[in-house]
């Protein structure tokens, strides 16, 4: 269970609450066996699939319940009616997890349930267009996830979910309207990590496949993120996305280049933890891949640097002291 | 608030649960209950109580869960087959030594059949995958000894695509970072030996940055601290080898914080409703931590080290010295 309070109860009041519970209690116990009963017996009627809705919007989490259903409606349901029919039985099922994950939007059985009803989708409406009726499936499908990212932007079985009908609609959407999309999920919110990471599948995946060029494209990441830690300096997403971005370190004009911004912002905000840490890391990165370029002067400068921001990390960040001094430890003799 | 681990308390706790027959949040749980057992008896271990509960009818109630027509293990008598919930009988049956009840051909077949052609594991015929279920497998193979019979390079190559930007893993391809995830990818990686799959400093650094000041641990950026990290995250910088990147006194406080100390049992967060499965994180956490009167627990299993030990199953992880005295 998770943020349910602990509550109180007074004797009278617990008293009556175990008594509410009980009615419930009988009546949900009695539902169960009645089900249960019938799954063993492989009944597959009308009467049982009603059930089955009756007690899986009791609770949604009874796993096997979920599965007794879909196999009432492939061991008999879907034999005995025309493509027409099973779409509109799916389109009800769907309705019945849509009500569901309002209120329980991270049960796992309820998604699962989604999923399969996708598959379930016959050809149609005819033969010349056997995927119409899939598409029309996952534009509402894409319409429904974006609504409940709305709600809970961080709901990672929304975004597995948006991240499935985009791979698996006929009719693909381009990975650039998938990049508006999260820009407008970041700009909405800093903070949104999960908007960042989808960015950065949805980028690497450009790159991979030559859609995008990855020079410019980096560029106006780092412009996205510069303004980003302008705005915020303490919101740890943008800082590890920053991370990946400068990635190896091949770059080295882009890597000072970085490092020169975020000295300026560590100019404005000197207790900034986040500019601290990324000073270490690239210096060191700049130390270990382009340090043959620079004088021993520099290179020393810059390890002392170093060696005096992880000191000075100990006290503002006391939590993580262990980890400042491991890297204290590991510098590169210059 | 200095408050120190009330362990006869949780004890009688997880004794009691299953007790009270009237519950109706126990009945509605019905579909984790292999879980909750698995969860209660492993707390008890690292608690060195494990005889608070009936070693006889426990084994006995483990075997009232096999279904026969899948030839694996329901979370509850009449409850279909799953991953998980075979995961959580075959662990208890190894605490409970007796792996021999148990028709071991049949469950590894099961385990086997459900690997999906990307390496993935899905719960069930059914098809969720999950790199949970991945964990589930290879845990479960392991503790069977069928080890040899999966395709590790077909597995583990699921594993590095789940790989993130920040150095962690999601539950499936393309899926964000979220410690449970991580964990799960990591001590699979960790039962295959096959940790050089993991960028150590890049994902150390993430899962340290899981501490907030109130010294409990979350999730992911930005999430609420919740006890049940204290496993994840704890366990994961146990087997990375970086227990100390994050400030051990202020989670023990925390993880205690979080007692009912009416009740029993340990919550997700200080105030609120406990329950078992942040019972055995925050137990778990604790003795990782080296806090004292524990016993040591396998991080990578998520069962006693010691038990893990003896069976030539442990990896090279590492916990902080259990203090004499808190």
């Amino acid at each position: 269970m998770h943020g349910v309070k602990r509550v109180k109860y007074s004797r009278e009041a617990l008293a009556a609450k175990k008594e509410r519970e009980l009615a419930k209690l009988k009546e949900y116990q009695s539902l169960t066996a009645e089900v249960l009963a019938r799954k063993k017996t492989r009944d597959l009627t009308h009467e049982s699939f009603d059930l089955t809705t009756k007690l899986l919007q009791v609770n949604p989490e009874f796993y096997t319940v979920w599965n007794y259903r879909r196999n009432i409606l492939t061991g008999r349901v879907f034999f005995e009616r025309t493509p027409e029919e099973i779409n509109a039985l799916l389109s009800d099922d769907l309705s019945l997890t849509t009500s569901l994950l309002k209120q329980h939007p991270k049960v796992y059985w309820i998604w699962n349930h989604r999923y399969w009803c996708l598959r379930q989708v016959p050809d149609g409406p005819t033969e010349a267009d056997p995927n119409g009726w899939r598409q029309v499936y996952w534009n509402k499908e894409l319409f429904v996830v974006e609504k409940m990212l709305d709600a809970d932007p961080r709901n990672f079985h929304a975004w597995n979910y948006r991240r499935y009908v985009l791979e698996q609609m006929p009719v693909k959407r381009s990975e650039q309207s998938e990049l508006n999309y999260t820009r407008r999920k970041i700009e909405a919110n800093f903070s949104n990590f999960s908007a960042w990471h989808q960015r950065s599948k949805v980028l690497t995946s450009m790159w991979e496949a030559g859609k995008l060029d990855k020079i410019r494209s980096l560029e106006e990441e780092f412009d996205l993120v510069k303004n980003a830690m302008y705005t915020d300096p303490n919101d740890q997403s943008v800082w590890i996305y920053h991370r990946w971005l400068i990635g190896t370190g091949e770059d080295k004009d882009v890597l000072e280049r970085e490092i020169t911004s975020i000295r300026e912002l560590f100019e404005e905000q000197p207790d900034s933890k986040w500019c601290m840490e990324s000073l270490v890391f690239y210096q060191r990165l700049l130390l270990r891949k382009h340090g043959k370029a620079l004088s021993v002067e520099i290179r020393k400068r810059m390890e002392s640097e170093c060696l005096g921001l992880l000191s000075k990390l100990q006290t503002i960040d006391p939590d993580r002291k262990q980890r400042y001094m491991d890297l204290a430890q590991g510098g590169l003799p210059v | 608030m200095g408050s120190a681990l009330d362990i006869p308390l949780h004890v009688k706790y997880i004794q009691s649960l299953g007790e009270n027959k009237d519950d109706l949040v126990y009945h509605l749980t019905a579909h984790l209950r292999l879980n909750a057992v698995y969860w209660g008896l492993t707390a008890l271990c690292v608690m060195k109580h494990k005889d608070a509960l009936d070693r006889d009818e426990m084994v006995e109630f483990v075997m009232s869960c096999w279904d026969d027509e899948a030839g694996a293990f329901g979370a509850h008598p009449d409850h279909d087959a799953h991953l998980l919930s075979t995961l959580s009988a075959i662990q208890i049956l190894v605490m409970q030594d007796a792996l021999d009840r148990v028709d071991v051909p049949r469950i590894v077949k099961y385990i086997l059949s459900l690997q999906q052609p990307s390496g993935v594991f899905a719960g069930d015929a059914f098809g969720e995958i999950d790199t949970r279920f991945l964990y589930c497998a290879v845990n479960a193979l392991s503790l069977l000894g069928h080890l040899h019979e999966l395709d590790v390079e077909k597995t583990v190559g699921y594993i590095r695509r789940c790989r993130n930007f920040d150095g962690g893993f999601g539950a499936r391809e393309g899926a964000e970072s979220h410690a449970a995830q991580v964990w799960v990818c990591v001590a699979a990686l960790a039962i295959l030996d096959k940790l050089d799959e993991v960028d150590v400093d890049t994902l150390a650094w993430w899962l340290a940055e899981r501490q907030l000041p109130s010294g409990g641990l979350n999730g992911r950026p930005e999430k609420l601290e919740d006890v049940c990290y204290s496993h994840w995250v704890l366990s994961s910088l146990s087997i990375l080898k970086k227990l100390h990147w994050i400030n051990a006194d202020k989670l023990i406080a925390f993880i205690l914080s979080a007692q009912d100390l009416e009740h029993g049992g340990i919550a997700d967060r200080p105030g609120d409703q406990a329950d078992v499965f942040h019972t055995i994180f925050g137990v778990a956490g604790l003795s990782l931590l080296g806090y004292p009167g524990l016993d040591d627990l396998d991080p990578v299993y998520c069962m006693p080290a010691g038990l893990i030990e003896s069976k030539g199953l442990r990896k090279d992880w590492e916990a902080l010295p259990r203090k004499t005295s808190p």
